[in-house]
């Protein structure tokens, strides 16, 4: 494939140089090409392929890769090469018959302006292997070329384009004339694509590209080290390891992440959050669920924090609210959305009526919903509603944190570990923080502080939490 | 001699082309009769006959018109790609049998109407490549000054390209009234795609043009896609031509050229006679619906393809005038050169030729209007004088 390139290339020199060693034919020769690029039809036998517009909207385009070879028949309805649009990759395909004698612009060639020629077609039967390109079309690689040849190579284009085309604007911009520093090239060198003749970028993108030249090595002196000589006869240029894979990973976006990002974006957005924060004690409760545990009954820290908060809400029922078209209700039961983490995300079970359920009544119902949440098998009402939220990062070591209120619920309480204090009496006693965000439109700063002193009270008294069933039964109290 | 003959029906045989001819005792006739498919008939006792006899000068004419309007169109996709045509264009391209028969059966007297896909409509209705072509890139030498575009495509007796979906139909009906009240022995070919088909106002038509029958063809060109959708997707009866009902309907391989011309010359017969009939003429479009449909995304290349190489109107008519010694490879080669030669000429003018100036844009709006009659733009404060 590159070799016959190169053949043809070295076929387009030769004809080239025969013209010019001619003189009187080269005018007639340059108008009739220039005629025939004007009218991009059929002009001996040769058809020339343009960049088609694939889109009503696509003015450039990328060539990503020819179905067909030089030399390859096609047929009407033959594709002819894959070109991405500014929508949608787009098969190109002909209702030209014939040999597709030449292609100007290779595989991988980006932003390729409509109407640049890109192929030839010839009749088949004719020599495709001679084909006369164009003299202003984008010259196909050939390696060699800028070296011994570049004389010829340098004075042919520049004549032949003064009679082409004679208006090559001066004007471009400085980000191509940086290109054509950083590349050595001349302007006069590139062909001119830009509006009223301008060179703009892609023009020395391609040409550099089609040329392959190389980046001009600027003599960069590096900043005088005494101390590491070796160094500083090194370039100075320092470049990151090559990573050999994808620097990153893509997750992939599920429907619950999607719903998580969009609830919680939305609720940070337009939600007024504010914070408060109080510090209970909670030795009482400790020396309680340990009592608890001795007896068989197995409760957590969290059931006590869930009963608690039930309780509290009850007695500021603010609290206990939501937030819909505009205005707040205050919610008659008290149900208790408790944060659970799984594999896909977090996910809010509701433990409904949590204030006039025991201890153990919670714990037993969290366990069941937690592990039914893990599993993924919650039904879509044991987990929507709910008045209000616990996520609570305390066995993780957290001390306090906040967290983004539930829309359409008005509070949600994070929180912290317990963690051993030097108490008021000077001993060691564990403490825990617990920090509640508070829709600003429907809880003020009044709510929010006797919910908290509540909820304090409560958790720092657990016998309040115990009362009937619990503590008649097992003789407390 | 036998041996040709034997070689041609050899030839014939594995390509699977369904034909029988005889030939005269020269090495190119200069007439010969071939078998078409057989037709499909809706309340119909005789159809048309299936031995059609074409003589060489005509079959090279078709041939050329054929052609003709395959290059021209292929040059109208290429002038879309390279932005110089915009707007609207529907291609032709496989379709080309059905108007090139259809014209060989009546004249320019009898009137046609047909829908956005006009372009060889145009043509073959005796407007010049450069007619048409500098209509598509609105130019002043197009048929309606470039004015109209690639929908909008008039000449006599041709009443257009139409753009609305269908809306030519009940036009159509109207067209065959015209020519029925005025006495005249014409009739009117009323054409609509198989996606207008299934439009309401065809019905309509059908009712009114049988009430009063009307010397109206209705001819349905069934191409098998209806812009994005195949017909078994949008028609509970993909039998277009038994869908008048009362009306009379033949079915016809629309790929050939020849049974469109006889189908067509039977029905004007019967137009003129027993009121309206339909035809469905079977077609294949090689390109998409329009210019923003590749074509690709509701039907395989492969099976395009297939249609090329086996259906193909002009290549298998090729094939046949060439087996039936009507003409030679080298007539035809010459043909087909003359006819690119002609096109690529006609795209010269339709590129480099003038736009309309600006002053002509509120004329011809309506004909022969008052002398100061003004029209509004559409700032409604502008009024200009409308010739």
């Amino acid at each position: 494939m590159a070799s016959s390139i190169f053949k043809v290339g070295q076929a387009c020199r030769l004809l080239f140089k025969s013209k010019a060693t001619q003189a009187p034919n080269l005018w007639k020769i340059v108008t009739l090409s220039e005629r025939q690029i004007q009218t991009s039809s059929k002009w001996m036998g040769v058809t020339q392929l343009l960049m088609p517009s694939l889109s009503p909207t696509m003015e450039e385009g990328n060539i990503i890769a020819w179905h067909k070879k030089e030399g390859d028949k096609i047929n009407p309805g033959d594709v002819l090469c894959d070109i991405q649009t500014d929508k949608a990759v787009v098969s190109m395909d002909t209702e030209e018959e014939g040999i597709l004698a030449k292609i100007l612009i290779p595989d991988n060639a980006k932003e390729i302006k409509v109407g640049v020629l890109i192929g030839l077609v010839v009749d088949e039967g004719d020599d495709w292997q001679n084909v006369e390109i164009p003299a202003d079309a984008p010259s196909s690689s050939s390696p060699e070329k800028t070296s011994s040849q570049s004389s010829s190579a340098s004075t042919q284009p520049d004549s032949v384009s003064s009679t082409t085309t004679p208006q090559k604007s001066n004007f471009m911009g400085p980000s191509v004339k940086k290109l054509l520093e950083e590349y050595g090239v001349k302007a006069a060198e590139v062909p001119h694509t830009g509006p009223h003749g301008a060179l703009v970028k892609s023009d020395v993108i391609t040409y550099v590209e089609s040329k392959k030249i190389p980046r001009v090595q600027f003599d960069v002196t590096a900043p005088s080290v005494d101390t590491a000589s070796s160094i500083s006869s090194q370039p100075v240029v320092s470049e990151l390891p090559a990573l050999d894979d994808e620097p990153y990973i893509d997750i992939p976006h599920t429907s619950m992440r999607k719903t998580i990002a969009k609830r919680l974006t939305e609720s940070k957005a337009s939600v007024p959050h504010s914070y408060a924060s109080i510090n209970c004690r909670v030795s009482s409760v400790n020396q309680l669920r340990k009592r608890l545990v001795e007896q068989g009954v197995k409760v957590s820290m969290n059931d006590f924090i869930i009963k608690a908060v039930g309780l509290a809400l009850q007695r500021v029922p603010r609290l206990n609210s939501t937030w819909k078209d505009g205005s707040a209700h205050i919610s008659q039961t008290v149900d208790i959305s408790v944060a659970v983490a799984t594999d896909n995300g977090l996910i809010t079970p509701i433990v409904k009526h949590a204030a006039s359920l025991e201890v153990d009544e919670i714990s037993s119902t969290v366990k069941e919903l937690a592990g039914r949440a893990r599993l993924g098998k919650l039904q879509l009402h044991e987990f929507q509603g709910g008045s209000f939220s616990i996520s609570n990062l305390g066995m993780f070591g957290i001390k306090e944190f906040t967290a983004v209120i539930n829309p359409p619920q008005t509070a949600i309480m994070a929180v912290g570990t317990s963690r051993i204090i030097i108490g008021p009496d000077g001993s060691p006693t564990p403490e825990m923080t617990v920090t509640l965000s508070y829709d600003s439109r429907v809880v003020d700063e009044i709510d929010a502080s006797e919910f908290l002193e509540m909820f304090a009270s409560i958790i720092e008294s657990p016998e309040m939490m115990v009362q009937k069933s619990l503590s008649q039964a097992r003789g407390f109290f | 001699m036998l041996s040709v003959f034997a070689r041609n029906l050899r030839t014939l045989g594995c390509r699977g082309i369904y034909q029988s001819y005889h030939i005269n005792n020269y090495a190119t006739s200069t007439e010969a009769s071939f078998e078409t498919q057989p037709y499909k008939l809706h309340k119909l006792d005789e159809g048309p006959s299936t031995n059609v006899t074409v003589t060489r000068d005509d079959a090279l004419t078709y041939y050329r018109q054929m052609q003709m309007i395959r290059r021209m169109e292929t040059v109208a996709g290429n002038l879309y790609k390279s932005k110089i045509i915009r707007g609207f264009c529907h291609l032709y391209s496989g379709q080309e049998a059905i108007c090139v028969g259809m014209e060989a059966s009546i004249n320019k007297k009898d009137a046609v109407i047909t829908a956005y896909r006009a372009h060889g409509w145009t043509y073959i209705r005796g407007v010049s490549l450069v007619g048409v072509l500098a209509e598509l890139t609105g130019k002043q030498s197009g048929c309606a000054q470039g004015k109209g575009g690639s929908m909008h495509m008039y000449n006599e007796n041709f009443y257009g390209g139409n753009g609305i979906v269908g809306a030519q139909v009940p036009l159509g009906a109207g067209i065959a009234f015209a020519l029925k009240y005025q006495k005249t022995d014409n009739i009117c070919i009323t054409l609509y795609g198989d996606g207008a088909a299934n439009q309401g106002q065809l019905f309509e038509a059908y009712n009114m043009a049988k009430l009063w029958n009307l010397p109206c063809i209705f001819v349905c060109e069934n191409n098998g896609y209806a812009m994005g959708t195949s017909l078994d997707r949008s028609s509970a009866s993909t039998q277009y031509f038994s869908r008048g009902d009362y009306v009379p309907g033949v079915q016809v391989d629309g790929m050939d050229v020849l049974a469109v011309k006889e189908c067509t010359r039977f029905c004007k017969d019967f137009v003129l006679k027993n009121g309206p009939i339909l035809i469905e003429a079977s077609t294949y479009r090689y390109s998409g619906h329009s210019m923003s449909d590749p074509g690709t995304s509701y039907r395989t290349r492969e099976e395009v393809q297939e249609v090329r190489e086996r259906r193909d109107p002009i290549s298998k008519f090729k094939e046949r005038i060439i087996s039936a010694n009507l003409a030679t490879p080298e007539e035809i080669k010459k043909i087909d050169v003359e006819v690119r030669k002609e096109v690529d000429e006609a795209t010269e003018v339709a590129k480099t030729d003038r736009e309309l100036p600006l002053e002509e844009l509120y004329n011809k709006i309506y004909s022969n209007p008052e002398p100061d009659y003004q029209v509004r733009g559409c700032d409604p404060t502008i009024m200009a004088a409308s010739h």
